[in-house]
């Protein structure tokens, strides 16, 4: 049998209290204080605290509520029909309902101001809402509207650098994007707005929505796309409703229809296939509505329609504001006053002479560019870049250098004074020549010269042979062994020394008594083998120890594999010629500094 | 093709230097920044000059001067005057001249020919003026603004002027000038016009905030291209009207 005690039941404050108290204990619990010299993580962060904060103190306050307030159905009946009584179950119900949806709403809420403030980028990006597209609803705008995958946002990335996704499919933009292009020296906002499907405006979507509240509050250029081609998969007909039936939102607003697609059919071939369907832009011309024909694949036409449309919207704001009482103050701005002579005296510019050259130079290059545009291929005009080199011969300009010759950078062999050398080298040759240098008598070569050369030869291919062999025996590829590690071979030995003086011709028959033949005897007492060992049972367990590199392994391919390793760590010390790490020698044990001589208080060791 | 600049940040190029026909002078920044753009476009034709008046950088509004002669203010030291003197060709004459109102960049503004002055300016110093620079001058005032050298810029070629000029002083300050001039400003909307442009007869330079229709209108008026110098009223009209607030 449960208890109940319903006084346990914290109070709930009234709506306004309940908000205080959250709030003034965010104020009291989270940091307050922010400077605009802080990192912009940092008041990032300062937000995001304070919008949790509140959130889990609201999530908090409203779950106890929840779970202190209790369920009828658990209610002992007599309390359950109080309740009734008293406060109607229904109400009861409901209003802990609201409470739960409360607190779902508050979590939602939080969640998505923390996205907000996680991608806000400046303090002033923090404190606006980033939701919203950065429009300015006063500027010079033009406004990209139609039927859905009729290329508005082709045209948009055409003529800005918004870089607005573009897919073949409906819907593609689903909010406004803002980009901005240039014309006429005055900065345009371009606005591309989600397609608009044949509907009445209290059922759209809210993506739609967007389009419409755009057209109906920002006094722009509206650029209607239509898809004549009807590739966006709605028929002629149904565009045009579309366009009757947001029409008066065109209202006081430069309107301009862009027949689009027309790389796949232009209004002249509609004309000649589907006539019916040409009478429906006839129709639009009759209203005066201006009618053009563009290809955002091919790009032809796209810039007509942007200066089309950006000329009749600034038409229209000059005369609205020329209407205005601040036209005076604006008008004395576009006026030149020309002087009207009121003497005889000229009064000339004064411009220096080299300034008029360089003028003149940059204007005629200038006009042989323009004068080379056109042709095949767009523009033929190629860059000299030889034209205004300085050298001291201007035939010399155009001469081309290669930068390798037959494997040599040339620029390694330019010499400032190569010519001057050339000539002082050519004056002593002709010195030499003049001085008989050149001339000797062949007929000087006598035998024994003719010997001597010979020898020479011989003595030049012998070398030539040598280095070749000595090239041949040293190990190619592979490092040279350090000679103090390399592994000393025994040199001498009985029977070399017995075959070398034999080569020398001395008699090696009778060499008994020698002392080089006084070698150790082979018959002398070999260590006793180890015998296995046998108790009672036969073969003692240790004996049939397997060996250290065999045991752990596996099978022969394991085996194979830790041989291949083992060799690969010897490696190492194979380079050196060693056994291993103990394989070492220390070549002086004691080393005489460290031990002749008086100690002062200093340790004798060195280290 | 008119030049933006920068002296140290700050977008009020003309205050720190001054160009003519035969000279420019530049104030001493921190850096050569400032003097290598002027050394760039200039120093090929006319000697480009660090000065300082009185210790200050603020060459541009303390002086005044064109292609005949150049007048300093009398806080001008003697080793500055000195220094002026020995950079500057023989033809332009430097000099100094005792007048209360010191700063002579803001209150005469000239081309080569004619002068505009500040009414309340020395007679003394307006005969200087006359025989120094070699030009007729007439005390005038520039949409109701006494300080004439701060709200107009000249050259031989044409001149701007603060944009609350009506179109009828325009006219009768063209008549007086012998140059087209139009109203207009520089620094994206600002009417201080010497403090943000520096012109002569081939070249300009103007602060780094200006905009390209204020840049289009300079350009055309100083005749720095080739575009005809009505272009304000005709071809940019529109968009000078509608980038106007």
């Amino acid at each position: 049998m449960s208890h109940y005690n319903f006084k346990k039941i914290t109070p709930v404050p009234t709506a306004k209290d309940f908000v205080d108290i959250i709030l003034s204990k965010t104020q009291r619990k989270t940091p307050t204080v922010i400077h605009k010299n802080f990192k912009i993580s940092r008041i990032r962060r300062f937000y995001m605290t304070k919008v949790k904060f509140t959130q889990q103190n609201f999530h908090d306050r409203l779950t106890t509520i929840l779970s202190e307030f209790p369920k009828l159905e658990d209610l002992h009946p007599f309390y359950a029909d109080l309740l009734n009584t008293l406060y109607n179950k229904d109400h009861y119900k409901l209003s802990l309902g609201q409470i739960n949806m409360a607190r779902h709403l508050v979590d939602k809420v939080a969640s998505d101001y923390t996205k907000l403030l996680k991608y806000g980028d400046s303090l002033y990006r923090c404190n606006t809402s980033p939701a919203l597209p950065s429009i300015d609803p006063n500027t010079r705008t033009l406004l990209v509207c139609g039927c859905p995958n009729a290329g508005k946002s082709s045209f948009m990335n055409l003529v800005t650098r918004a870089d607005v996704e573009v897919q073949p499919y409906a819907f593609t933009t689903k909010s406004l994007y803002v980009g901005h292009t240039d014309y006429e020296y005055l900065r345009w906002q371009v606005i591309d707005t989600p397609g608009v499907l044949d509907r009445p405006f209290d059922q759209m979507n809210t993506i739609e929505l967007q389009a419409i509240t755009a057209l109906a509050h920002i006094r722009a250029a509206v650029i209607f796309f239509l898809d004549i081609s009807e590739t966006c998969g709605l028929p002629m007909t149904q565009q045009l409703k579309i366009y009757e039936s947001i029409k008066p939102l065109f209202s006081n607003k430069p309107l301009i229809v862009a027949c689009n697609k027309v790389d796949v059919t232009t209004l002249e071939e509609l004309e000649q296939n589907f006539p019916e369907k040409r009478a429906l832009v006839a129709q639009l011309e009759r209203d005066g509505v201006p009618v053009m024909q563009m290809s955002t694949l091919t790009q032809q036409g796209v810039m007509e329609i942007k200066k089309e449309a950006c000329d009749r919207l600034l038409a229209m704001r000059v005369d609205a504001k020329m209407r205005t009482k601040k036209a005076d103050s604006i008008l004395n701005r576009v006026h030149v006053a020309m002087p009207a002579p009121r003497d005889q005296k000229e009064r000339t510019p004064f411009i220096p002479e080299s300034v008029l050259k360089t003028k003149e130079k940059r204007e005629a290059e200038a006009n042989a560019e323009a004068g080379n545009r056109g042709g095949a291929y767009g523009n033929d005009y190629s860059l000299d870049l030889n034209k205004n080199k300085n050298l001291e011969n201007d035939e010399w300009k155009y001469d081309k250098i290669p930068q390798f010759w037959e494997g040599y950078n040339v620029a390694d062999f330019v010499d400032p004074d190569i010519l001057k050398k050339l000539e002082e080298l050519e004056a002593e040759e002709e010195e030499r020549e003049a001085s008989g240098f050149y001339k000797y008598d062949i007929q000087e070569e006598d035998e024994a010269m003719k010997e001597i050369h010979r020898l020479a030869q011989q003595i030049r291919e012998k070398k030539i042979i040598n280095a070749i062999n000595a090239k041949i025996d040293k190990p190619q590829g592979k490092a040279v062994m350090p000679r103090a590690t390399k592994k000393r071979e025994r040199e001498r030995s009985v029977s070399r020394l017995r075959s070398e003086f034999e080569d020398l011709g001395v008699d090696m028959s009778d060499v008994q008594g020698c002392h080089f033949t006084r070698t150790r005897s082979t018959s002398r007492a070999r260590p006793p083998i180890k015998r296995a060992r046998m108790d009672s049972e036969g073969r003692v367990r240790s004996s049939s120890k397997t060996p250290r590199d065999q045991s752990g392994v596996r099978d022969v391919k394991m085996a194979k594999k830790l041989k291949k390793i083992g060799k690969k760590a010897q490696n190492a010390m194979n380079k050196d010629g060693r056994k291993g790490e103990g394989d070492r020698h220390v070549y002086d044990l004691k080393p005489k500094h460290l031990f002749s001589g008086k100690r002062g208080l200093g340790s004798s060791n060195r280290r | 093709m008119a030049v933006r600049c920068q002296f140290e940040g700050s977008n009020e190029v003309g205050v720190f230097s001054k160009l003519t026909n035969a000279y420019c002078l530049a104030g001493i920044g921190a850096s050569a920044n400032f003097y290598s753009i002027f050394e760039d476009q200039l120093s090929e034709t006319i000697p480009v000059v660090y000065a300082s008046i009185a210790g200050c950088r603020i060459v541009g509004s303390m002086v005044t001067g064109n292609r005949h002669g150049l007048l300093v203010p009398n806080t001008t030291t003697d080793t500055e005057l000195q220094h002026l003197r020995d950079h500057l060709p023989d033809k332009v004459k430097v000099q100094r001249i005792e007048e209360r109102l010191s700063a002579l960049g803001n209150v005469v503004v000239c081309n080569d020919y004619v002068a505009l002055v500040h009414p309340d300016i020395d007679r003394e110093t307006e005969e200087i003026i006359h025989d120094t620079l070699q030009v007729e001058v007439f005390r005038h005032t520039i949409a109701n603004n006494v300080l004439v050298g701060s709200y107009a810029v000249l050259s031989n070629q044409g001149g701007l002027l603060h944009p609350a000029t009506p179109t009828q002083e325009q006219d009768e300050l063209s008549m007086l000038l012998q140059v087209p001039l139009v109203a207009g400003t520089v620094n994206r909307g600002s009417n201080a016009l010497a403090a943000g442009l520096l012109v002569n007869d081939w070249a300009a330079f103007c602060g780094m905030d200006t905009t390209a229709t204020e840049l289009n209108v300079i350009e055309s008026i100083f005749k720095i291209t080739d575009a005809p110098q009505a272009t304000a009223s005709t071809t940019m009209r529109k968009a000078l009207i509608d980038s106007m607030t």
